[in-house]
């Protein structure tokens, strides 16, 4: 019987997965990344654009989440809740604001010790690989929390071409653009075609149906 | 019959029958849920549901709300505490009587 419950705790985990929503919206914003880095190598340097490039990481990180997380909810609305029924999940007991405050604090310890390792070693080839290793490891964690078999894909996938990437004579911005390009289309691909099949199997029910 | 046997008469037959232990599990794992949802999860139809809903709300284990998301009107279930309590009390008493007896 326990192995029973679980598995009914599992699949109810496993329906906010289920439509590939997430994968599209999330895949769009490592596009715009990708169009960020690449936009350091079609820029000429010193010029106006490439000074407001330079400027705009913080307002693509925080408007890119927001907006990802705007259009996960509006399409849901849509698409998924009047199909397949609408689940409120238990808010993250880590959401709280002093783990917000100490993860923001983690995240620039890091990207510190990275900037003065690279500076150490002399190269900054192997941040594709390093953010690769980083990214497939959020895509199997999340299939671990719940997610599809699709993620250890992505995951897989994350890892081969950061390191591929690292290897290659290409520059670090031409490569994390490729990089965050490519995973952020193949995240796409791999939530359109989640979508297509979701919204083939479940069709919209009759007026009326989520009443009592 | 020996004490052990006979303590499975004492669990909470409300959550013991089998679609409300489903129900109760179901929204165990969530905060909320719609009646949409449970319908499709349970494969109850919607006046079995409503039935099995009804008696949990009766209880108190249930609450139940019409609310809207967007434009989208919703039945929105939710677990109470008793219910939650109701329910881990049920699958501890389970659990002590399969080790006693196996």
């Amino acid at each position: 019987m326990k192995d029973n419950l679980v598995y009914v705790e599992q699949r109810v985990k496993r329906y906010w997965f289920k439509d590939g929503i997430g994968e599209l919206a999330g895949g769009g914003l490592f596009v715009v990344l990708g169009l960020y880095f690449a936009g350091h190598e079609w820029l000429p340097p010193n010029s106006l654009a490439r000074t407001l490039l330079d400027s705009s990481l913080i307002l693509i990180l925080i408007g890119g989440m927001f907006v990802t997380r705007w259009s996960i909810n509006f399409l849901k609305t849509r698409l998924t809740y009047p199909r397949t029924g609408y689940v409120e999940y238990f808010p993250s007991q880590k959401n709280t604001p002093s783990r917000r405050i100490l993860t923001a604090v983690i995240a620039m310890s890091v990207s510190l010790s990275l900037v003065l390792f690279g500076r150490f070693v002399g190269s900054f080839n192997w941040i594709p690989g390093f953010t690769g290793l980083v990214a497939g490891v959020i895509f199997i964690m999340t299939q671990a929390r719940g997610g599809e078999g699709r993620f250890y894909i992505l995951g897989g996938l994350s890892i081969i071409l950061g390191l591929a990437l690292s290897f290659s004579s290409l520059s670090e911005s031409y490569s994390l653009g490729l990089f965050y390009g490519l995973i952020g289309m193949a995240a796409m691909i791999s939530g359109g075609l989640t979508l297509a099949r979701y919204l083939r199997e479940n069709l919209m029910p009759a007026e009326g149906n989520n009443e009592r | 019959m020996s004490a052990d046997l006979r303590s499975v008469t004492e669990l909470d037959r409300l959550i013991h029958e089998p679609a409300r232990l489903l129900i109760s599990t179901i929204l165990s794992s969530v905060a909320s849920a719609d009646f949409l949802y449970l319908q499709r999860e349970t494969g109850l139809t919607k006046g079995n549901l409503s039935a099995h809903l009804s008696k949990l709300e009766e209880a108190g284990y249930v609450k139940i709300e019409k609310t809207f998301k967007g434009k989208l009107p919703l039945t929105v279930c939710k677990l109470t505490s008793a219910g939650k309590a109701a329910l881990k009390a049920y699958r501890q008493q389970v659990k002590e009587f399969m080790e006693k007896t196996s």
